[in-house]
């Protein structure tokens, strides 16, 4: 059931969204930075980079209060607002990011709180001709509830739920045909930035690259940590308790591998003591320890990490600069 | 759920980046602007966490009077009044410059402004001054002689377009990470980079090459490297025949600093200066940038001078890619200083000895002004023992903490009759105040820093404050109504509105136009795009001026009794006094304790071992910290940073002043150290 | 505003069940046994090996092995070394006080490869704890087993944890208990081996093929412990050891416990030797 969308028809579907759901769709704010935000809040930025902070925000986010204790040591769990969310504009790697971490949290014994605030979210796929400047993004196909391929002055809805389903109920039909072009030109670019991750994946795996590159990445690192925060499939977080009036509320925090804290224990020991092992850690985990984990890389090429990395040392940075010096 | 456009509260980089709060309101996180032209989508650590603090359960919610030696809450009223009501008493009896009021280079241009309009013109005394004192005195003292402005004479961006970086004395990826980092980009792009530091600081790795000279020994460097280019012949003649004065008498003034000589005084090799003076005088463009370790001296002024002599004679200034770039350390420590928290200056470094000047501000404000220019901060603790001093009001800082020689500053703050202090937190200082004003912190107010590229831009409200606390210019508009100066602002845009009245190099900027990413000072019409390079066809002061300097040795060096010299600063980590860092979560947990850097080989001979608790002791006091073996130190020199209370390395330090800046030796004192 | 609550319908995994302190005993200068109740009277319901994380408001949560065996009831121990913030803060406490504790989590001894075998136990400081509640469960199902080595080893005698149940265990039959310690003081109250742990395997007789190694000690100890086995005939799959991280969750989620692929907190903390010692950074 493919269904062609217009601006008139595609602003209906946004406005059904925003009476189901807390509906946060791209917009651009004046210092030009592209963010999820409350739809009807700015102008709509349906072209562009990928939106600057990760999406999985809205179920992970970086101060998420998980409980109050009491005086008596009662415990009142903190849940999830009652509305619950609708991402819309998210491409085919966001989408690809939310599913690993949904796996993450899922995973025996599941993360009850994280999975209170996904239940019942609503995810929408942007993607064909909505990349920066009109720049062709490649199908989701899946990871959603529906998809919107965007060519020309209209959208090709693609349900991929029940969910999606019956939100696109009453538009007019569309044609697989009518986005040959777009996955044509999808498929013709094929994914040079995939094959470099591969590649350099299979080095890092192999144990070829020697501890003296990751000092000198290390060397590079500033610590600001915006790698691991700006890292949609980066899970990792602290607990923080605050006490106020004899109560405590018990928050999880984003955290990061680059601290050195990060595994120090209370004695001083810290598996993870020196930069290089952290750069290390911070590469091995997406390229090798989740493949053998998970089945599939950590990275699934967003580019925050490179984005944000006032160094350049992000994952894309060093998985080039790895094949660069230890490819064949 | 919104997010808020502001800037960082921190470092003087000044990024800009947007607080994201909850349904609740409550604060939730952080991101980076994508378009301002310091930040463009990145932060550091310090940024990352900039909302961590705001909702922490310590915060000051209500006023509080000292009643039986005890601080109990007290309404605003009843507070604002007794305050005016202390500080009219003291002035009427021992007169108004028995007054101090210290301001606060973290609060907004706005409210520095109202602060010394309320003591000249509420109480009638120049006694204001702030902790740019303590950071870049030396800095404004000596350019302002040099070049005209005390500020950086160029814009962070030009980092894309320099040829060579010396760094001297900033540990820039830590203090300034992302002026750091952009020199690392720089470095990347093939850029070369000289690193002047007796540490061995990250930007040291990247190094061409890596000058470890002595702490205290920079004007003898900077003497010797500038010796050798005139040897070499790579001075730039025709920009120091253009531009500058005095080349003679700073011809003369270098002959005796030869190669050996200099290497004598630094720990230098001869070669490594030689080196030194070839790549900066063969280079296209060069970028001076210093910080803390040339201006935190008892000769902080000369080494000032030095810097600006080596950019004068090199050609280095007023084109894109060059300049002597002091990085200012707080996020509105330039603003503070532009806006005349200082006890010589009005806003625009107006000099209140200047008759026109001060008449200026006397009609604006409709009240004479006192002519003798006031007390520095560092002065106001002397005074304060002998009586010449006998009430401080403090905004924002901590002083018992960043102050050299705690307990001289200790003793100083105990003998005063009354002691206001306003800030977030419950701090060291405000345990000894009379009373205690509760303020809203930087995320709970608006107004404008100025950075350290003279950037002034907006900082926004995202939430409410906590309890009963004010923004600062709320509180500041409350004293001078009571001083009976109007003061009913409708906000900080109107009193901007005001500074730009009275300040020429404020006077086109106006809250509309900094919507964005602000502007750079001088800016002085409405139609004036601003000025990210300053001295571009003449210097400020008309002709660049040579100011000849000769190396005196820093006030203590060590000796027998206390062998090894400390060396103090900051981490990547906290923040000055802690009081917003320690408070900060991650930024707690990566470094919770008080430590010091001592290099293997002086723990080796010590019979010290890795995280072992020591006592270090100066002729000052003592404290007792935990011990980090490191190579970063040199041997003979140890590192202590400042922000712990329970191992204070300003209970250490010396607060021996620069004649001239009255800035302290943070930089250089005698310490012994002993296992526990 | 705060975030909206409301009462836990199910319990959240992160929230802790409420514990009450039943008494507490010094064990050396820097470790103390802490006794514990579930408020509610149930058993805690773990295996030897496993851990809980204890929380204290305020200073959120560490791990902590679980020192008693399951088959001890009504009560569990924790040992507990006083080391940062949280652990100085439960020193401080009294019998009688509340507590917090999640769990059990992460995989324990595998008792039933251990059924029949030789067991050589081995501990090194603070160590000691965690072996203890597969030692009270091998004395509580002694005939499970085959011959029980069980080697000790700490700085001081006056580190040595459990100087009660050491003695008694040294002078019963259940176990063949060496205990050393690596420096002896002058004032010639110690009269028992001095020198690593690994010293006291010299002259044991073991039977390789029937015997399994289980480790527990401080992460310096492993390599040259494993070196020591290698030399006595001990093959790696025969070697069981519990490593230490520091989990903040305990279920796998934070992060901060990983090995590589590993999380020390469900994958461990017991692992055995081959599964982790190609891996970077496990020992």
């Amino acid at each position: 059931m493919l269904k062609r969308l217009d601006r008139s028809d595609l602003e209906k579907l946004l406005s059904a969204l925003a009476t189901g759901y807390r509906l946060l769709t791209p917009q651009r704010l004046a210092d030009g930075t592209r963010l999820l935000r409350p739809h009807g809040e700015g102008a709509l930025a349906l072209q562009g980079e990928p939106v600057q902070r990760k999406p999985t925000e809205a179920f992970f986010p970086q101060h998420d209060p998980l409980l109050r204790i009491g005086e008596q040591g009662e415990v009142t769990t903190c849940d999830p607002p009652v509305r619950p969310v609708a991402l819309f504009g998210l491409n085919a790697a966001d989408l690809g990011c939310i599913a690993f971490i949904d796996r993450f949290f899922a995973d025996p014994p599941a993360d009850d709180h994280y999975l209170a605030r996904r239940k019942d979210a609503l995810l929408v796929g942007l993607t064909g001709f909505s990349g920066p400047g009109g720049d062709v993004l490649p199908p989701a196909n899946g990871m959603c509830d529906l998809e919107l391929l965007a060519f020309g002055q209209n959208w090709l809805g693609v349900p991929w739920t029940p969910r999606g389903e019956a939100l696109l109920e009453g538009f007019p039909d569309g044609e697989q045909a009518e986005v040959e072009e777009l996955l044509e030109s999808a498929r013709t670019r094929g994914n040079p930035a995939q094959d470099l991750l591969e590649k350099a994946a299979g080095l890092v795996a192999s144990e070829v690259v020697p501890d003296d590159f990751w000092r000198e990445v290390g060397d590079r690192c500033i610590l600001c940590s915006g790698c691991n925060l700006a890292c949609p499939t980066c899970t990792c977080f602290c607990v923080e308790d605050r006490q106020e009036q004899a109560v405590t509320l018990r928050s999880r925090v984003w955290d990061s591998c680059q601290f050195d804290a990060f595994m120090r224990e209370a004695s001083g020991h810290n598996p993870l003591g020196t930069e290089a092992l952290r750069t290390r850690r911070r590469i091995h985990h997406k390229l090798a320890a989740d493949v053998t984990r998970w089945g599939e890389f950590g990275c699934l090429l967003c580019g925050r990490c490179d984005r944000v990395c006032p160094t350049g040392i992000g994952i894309q940075a060093v998985a080039a600069e790895i094949l660069a010096r230890f490819g064949p | 759920m919104s997010a808020t456009l502001t800037t960082c509260p921190y470092c003087g980089t000044g990024c800009m980046l947007y607080l994201l709060s909850d349904e609740q309101g409550r604060l939730v996180g952080v991101e980076p602007s994508a378009g301002h032209p310091v930040s463009r989508g990145q932060l550091c650590v310090k940024g990352w966490n900039a909302h961590a603090f705001v909702h922490h359960p310590d915060r000051l919610k209500t006023p509080l009077i000292r009643r039986q030696g005890a601080l109990v809450p007290a309404g605003w009223d009843e507070a604002l009044n007794l305050v005016h009501q202390r500080f009219r008493q003291i002035a009427s009896a021992h007169g108004p410059d028995s007054l101090v009021f210290f301001s606060s280079a973290k609060v907004g241009n706005e409210e520095n402004y109202l602060l010394m309009k309320l003591a000249r013109a509420g109480y009638g005394t120049n006694n204001v001054d702030h902790c740019a004192r303590l950071c870049h005195s030396s800095t404004v003292t000596g350019l302002v002689e040099t070049l005209g402005s005390g500020a950086m004479t160029n814009t962070v961006a030009c980092l894309d377009e320099t040829d060579l970086v010396l760094v001297i004395g900033s540990n820039t990826t830590e203090q300034h990470p992302l002026i750091g980092s952009r020199i690392l980009q720089a470095v990347q792009r093939g850029c070369r980079l000289i690193v002047a530091d007796g540490r061995r600081i990250k930007l040291s790795r990247h190094a061409d090459l890596h000058l470890r000279h002595r702490n205290g020994t920079d004007v003898a460097l900077l003497n010797g490297i500038m010796q050798q280019i005139l040897e070499l012949g790579l001075e730039d003649r025709d920009f120091i025949n253009a531009r500058t004065e005095n080349f003679s008498a700073l011809q003369q003034s270098l002959a005796a600093f030869t190669p050996d000589r200099v290497a004598a005084i630094t720990g230098l090799q001869a070669d490594e200066i030689i080196a030194a003076a070839r790549m900066l005088g063969s280079a296209q463009r060069a970028m001076l940038f210093y910080a803390m370790g040339i201006t935190q001296h008892s000769h902080g002024v000369d080494n000032v001078r030095a810097v600006s002599n080596l950019a004068l004679l090199t050609g280095n200034l007023g084109r894109p890619g060059t300049g002597v770039n002091p990085l200012r350390g707080q996020n509105n420590v330039q603003g503070a200083c532009d806006m005349g928290a200082l006890p010589d200056v009005l806003t625009g470094y107006q000099k209140v000895a200047d008759p026109a000047m001060r008449e200026r501000f006397a009609s604006a404000w409709g009240r004479p002004l006192p002519e003798r220019p006031g007390l520095m901060a560092t002065h106001a603790y002397d005074a304060a023992l002998a009586d010449r001093v006998r009430a401080f009001l403090v905004l924002g800082e901590n002083p018992l903490l960043s102050e050299a020689n705690q307990a001289h500053v200790a003793k100083a703050l105990a003998r005063l009759e009354f002691l206001v202090v306003v800030d977030i937190f419950p701090t060291e200082t405000t345990a000894v105040a009379d009373v205690v004003l509760p303020a809203a912190c930087y995320a709970e107010k608006d107004g404008t820093f100025t950075s350290t590229e003279r950037r002034v831009q907006r900082f926004r409200r995202a939430l409410a404050p906590p309890g009963e606390a004010r923004a600062d210019w709320e509180i500041l508009s409350a004293l001078l109504e009571r001083c009976g100066i109007s003061a009913d602002y409708t906000g900080p845009s109107q009193i901007m509105e005001e500074i730009a009245a009275v300040t020429p190099s404020y006077r086109g900027i106006s809250y509309p136009r900094l919507e964005e990413s602000g502007l750079q000072w001088p800016c002085p019409d409405h139609d004036h795009p601003g000025t990210p390079i300053l001295h571009q066809q003449n210097c400020t002061r008309g002709k660049g001026r040579f100011s000849p300097v000769d190396f005196r040795p820093s006030r203590e060096l060590p000796d027998a009794a206390y062998p090894l010299l400390l060396n103090t600063g900051r981490t990547g980590m906290h923040w000055h006094t802690g009081t917003m860092t320690r408070r900060s979560h991650l930024l707690d947990r990566e470094e919770h304790s008080a430590f010091i850097e001592i290099h293997p080989e002086d723990a080796a001979r010590l019979s010290i071992r890795d995280r072992q608790q020591v006592s270090v002791e100066s002729r000052r006091g003592g404290v007792r910290v935990m011990a980090t073996l490191t190579d970063r130190v040199p041997p003979g020199q140890v590192f202590m940073p400042f922000h712990f209370v329970e191992g204070a390395a300003n209970a250490l330090t010396n607060n021996a002043l620069d004649p001239e800046s009255g800035i302290p030796e943070f930089k250089v004192c005698g310490v012994r150290i002993t296992p526990c | 505003m705060p975030p909206r609550s409301s009462p836990t319908k199910t319990q959240s995994i992160y929230a802790p069940r409420p514990c009450r302190l039943l008494s507490v005993t010094d064990l050396t200068p820097q470790e103390k046994l802490f006794r514990l109740q579930l408020n509610d009277g149930s058993d805690l319901g773990h295996r030897p090996g496993q851990f809980v994380q204890v929380s204290v408001p305020g200073l959120t949560e560490a791990p902590i092995s679980v020192a008693s065996s399951p088959d001890r009831h009504g009560f569990f121990d924790l040992g507990i070394r006083r080391a940062g913030r949280l652990t100085t803060a439960l020193h401080a406490l009294q019998p009688g006080a509340q507590l917090g504790v999640r769990g059990p989590f992460g995989r324990p001894f595998q008792l039933e490869t251990l059924t029949g075998k030789d067991l050589l136990l081995i501990a090194g400081g603070c160590g000691l704890a965690p072996l203890r509640s597969l030692l009270q469960y091998c004395e509580d199902h002694r005939n499970r087993f085959g011959v029980l080595h069980l080697l000790y080893g700490a700085r001081s005698p006056a580190d040595l944890m459990f100087k009660e149940d050491l003695h008694d265990w040294q002078k019963g039959a259940c176990f063949n208990c060496r205990v050393t310690v690596d420096h002896s003081p002058a004032d010639g109250c110690y009269d028992g081996a001095t020198g690593l742990v690994t010293g006291l395997l010299d002259d044991l007789d073991l039977v390789p093929g029937r015997t399994v190694a289980v480790l527990v000690g401080p992460p310096p100890m492993y390599r040259p412990l494993l070196d020591a086995l290698e030399h006595k005939g001990i093959a790696k799959e025969s070697i069981m050891l519990s490593l230490e991280r520091m989990m903040r969750c305990g279920i796998g989620k934070c992060g901060h416990c990983s090995i590589e692929h590993l999380l020390c907190c469900q994958d461990g903390p017991v692992f055995w030797l081959p599964e982790i010692e190609h891996l970077r950074g496990a020992l």
